[in-house]
């Protein structure tokens, strides 16, 4: 397993604590622009994320993005991976606590 | 005090549209409380002024004064605070008391001051079966205006005039008009009624200072304008006429003269009793389990029981109890058990029409927690066959268009499990394998269930994977001499038979392992494939071993299993048995809160 390269479990509110690192999160699709994605955060905040999605994305959409956070609310795309309209946001959310709270020592 | 009713007060408030029982004048108001019967957690009662009787209720607030004592039928009340209110639906009216007070416990009968006849002739009336002969034919019990709902006869007056005292004005009778029950009057010499019996009371026996007797109601619907009479009949008219009254059968005529007889009406039109029914679709019965208030049903038949005998134990007698399914468009079903005279009466009517699918409508019904939720009758309890109503239709139609072809699961299977029957929750009872498997014990008087989460580790390709089954009865067949196959329990033979699945497979977690046993139905979900498909490709050569794919494909698979735990004894060592009694695909999201959840009870837990 490539190590070399972690991205921290982030949802909206904790984007912050990794302006610049590598992050993963997963959004739903909100809107599309040339160029980047609007989408919605488990915790319901919204993300910009800049670059070009593999598929025309459709609203709803849930994508899980890994890149670069520029700021507290924007992510500069490297992986794109479609998560498919079933997925369940809420215990995402839980896992990003989880992972930057009690457990971190678990995660890279 | 006033102690006895006060006339016309009904009336009054009743004609009165800006009636407000706030204002002074309610306060005088006495009735006396007749029929009083319980509905659920309330009562119901008419309010009688002597001269006119209302339909009215209890609010539930009023009922322990009921059942102690203080609220009394045949009693006088004096109404504090009601409101008049509108049946749903229809033009009649009745009182709703909040508030009263107890004039007078119950006197000996109904007060009833009508007519010219005196009081207590008319009192004599009612309580005896020898009178002096009577010139007014009719009794003065009935008062017929058009916005009265109850009208209570004193039917003793049939036997009085059975015995012959006819008056002159008895000989009209000859004419047998039928009148609608509208017109009936006072003064009317005889009259003919065609009535249809909606209730049906129990013979009651009761001593008063006047002696013994024996009296039953009943309530007769007349078709044209929907009034009701009530027929109190007494001692000699009770025994006879009791038995002919058959609840919504036909019609009967009632000819109230010197002659009065209940006949069965001859080939007139039905029409619908006038029983009031408030349904409760089945998938909205879970709120109602083991609460007093009873409920009403209407579904299609799917399945009849045979009947059962039940033993009660409060006297260890033998009750009759049958079983019926029942579902509705909430695409669920439910058992009723039918007791007593409704399992072998209409119990057995419906199961010689269960094919045609009929609708029932049923009256009051207890909900219990047998199974998750159950429904018995209770003596009260009515059950009608394919009623002429509007939801009768409806789900009649919809079953026939949709409902038949439709699987609908039982009401009971979503709620808690009981450990008796285990209904198969995959969340409930979650435990890991090695809970199961440290602890020998389990199951050892009775089966123990649980549900658990495992990947299928191994399944031993050379073990006896299935057995000859018989395609009707599914029980195990026996090769006959000259081909074919002989099973003993259908007593016939088939020249083919179905192989089904019997094996045990090795299933894992993160805790630990254990060998689970598993019958056909769920083998076939961890296989792929049914065990004559399997057995096909085990005969097949070839370079493909397909048969070993098949099972390879199946291993590292998870599931969610519902299993039963019990003990076995094996060459005098007990073990314990793990069998899979229903297999689940995983439903990850799901999966995950439960993991969130446990994660969680173990922090609250955890000390640091």
């Amino acid at each position: 397993m490539d190590t070399s390269s972690p991205s921290a479990f982030v949802n909206g509110s904790l984007m912050r604590r990794y302006i610049g690192q590598k992050v993963r999160t997963v959004i739903q699709v909100v809107g599309s622009d040339v160029g980047s994605v609007v989408g919605k955060s488990t915790d319901d905040l919204q993300i910009i994320v800049k670059g070009s999605p593999p598929t025309t994305t459709t609203p709803s959409t849930y994508l899980e993005v890994i890149g670069i956070a520029e700021n507290e609310n924007s992510i500069r795309a490297e992986v794109w991976t479609n998560f498919g309209n079933s997925f369940d946001p809420v215990n995402y959310n839980e896992l990003c606590k989880l992972a930057n709270g009690e457990f971190k020592h678990l995660f890279i | 005090m006033q102690t006895s009713v006060t006339p016309d007060a009904i009336s009054a408030v009743l004609s009165n549209p800006s009636f407000d029982s706030s204002s002074s004048d309610r306060s005088e108001i006495v009735v006396q409380v007749v029929d009083l019967k319980p509905i659920g957690n309330r009562y119901t009662f008419s309010a009688n002024d002597g001269k006119t009787r209302v339909k009215a209720m209890f609010t539930a607030s009023l009922t322990p004064e009921i059942i102690s004592g203080k609220i009394q039928n045949l009693g006088l009340i004096r109404l504090l605070d009601f409101t008049v209110n509108d049946i749903s639906g229809k033009s009649t009216k009745y009182f709703l008391v909040t508030k009263c007070e107890s004039v007078a416990s119950a006197l000996d009968s109904e007060i009833n001051l009508e007519g010219k006849i005196e009081d207590e002739a008319g009192a004599a009336k009612r309580q005896k079966l020898d009178h002096s002969p009577m010139s007014d034919v009719v009794s003065t019990g009935i008062t017929l205006k058009p916005k009265q709902e109850f009208v209570a006869k004193s039917a003793s007056q049939i036997i009085t005039e059975q015995r012959g005292n006819a008056a002159p004005a008895a000989r009209m009778s000859m004419t047998r008009r039928v009148h609608p029950l509208v017109s009936l009057n006072p003064y009317q010499g005889s009259w003919t009624i065609k009535v249809r019996v909606t209730n049906k009371g129990v013979m009651r026996n009761y001593r008063n200072a006047r002696g013994e007797g024996c009296v039953f109601n009943v309530e007769l619907t007349d078709e044209e304008v929907r009034k009701l009479i009530q027929a109190t009949m007494f001692n000699d008219a009770a025994r006879k006429f009791y038995g002919r009254f058959q609840l919504g059968k036909n019609d009967y005529e009632m000819t109230l003269n010197e002659n009065s007889e209940v006949e069965e009406a001859s080939d007139e039109e039905m029409f619908v009793p006038e029983t009031i029914f408030n349904f409760v679709p089945i998938e909205e019965l879970g709120m109602y389990v083991n609460q007093k208030e009873l409920i009403d049903l209407i579904g299609v038949v799917q399945s009849v029981s045979p009947t059962m005998s039940i033993r009660r134990r409060t006297d260890n007698e033998m009750i009759p109890k049958r079983d019926i399914t029942l579902a509705d468009e909430s695409k669920k079903t439910v058992v009723v058990s039918l007791w007593n005279n409704l399992a072998t009466g209409i119990g057995q009517e419906l199961l010689d029409m269960a094919d045609k699918s009929p609708v029932i409508a049923i009256k009051s019904l207890k909900v219990g927690d047998f199974q998750g939720v159950s429904l018995s009758t209770i003596s009260g309890s009515n059950v009608v066959i394919n009623p002429e109503s509007p939801e009768a239709k409806k789900l009649k139609s919809w079953y026939d268009s949709e409902g038949k072809e439709t699987s609908m699961s039982s009401i009971g299977s979503g709620m808690s499990p009981s450990a008796k029957n285990g209904s198969w929750s995959m969340y409930a009872d979650r435990v890991p394998l090695s809970q199961i498997t440290s602890n020998p014990s389990l199951g050892e008087d009775k089966p123990v269930f649980f549900s658990t989460r495992g990947y299928i580790s191994f399944i031993k390709p050379d073990q006896t994977m299935w057995y000859q089954g018989c395609k009707t009865c599914n029980k195990k067949v026996t090769e006959a001499m000259d081909s074919g196959y002989w099973c003993e329990s259908c007593q016939k033979k088939d020249g083919e038979c179905r192989l089904r699945y019997i094996m045990v497979v090795k299933v894992s977690d993160s805790t630990g392992e254990a060998w689970f046993s598993s019958f056909n139905d769920e083998a076939e979900k961890i296989i792929g494939c049914s065990a004559d498909e399997l057995n096909k490709l085990r005969s097949e050569g070839g370079e493909v071993n397909e048969f070993q794919t098949k099972l390879k494909e199946a291993t590292w698979s998870s599931h969610l299993f519902r299993t039963s735990v019990t003990q076995n004894e094996y060459n005098g060592e007990k073990r314990q048995r793990i069998t899979v009694k229903a297999v689940a695909p995983v439903d990850f999201a799901a999966e995950s809160r439960l993991l969130l959840q446990d994660i969680s009870k173990k922090n609250t837990s955890a000390s640091h």
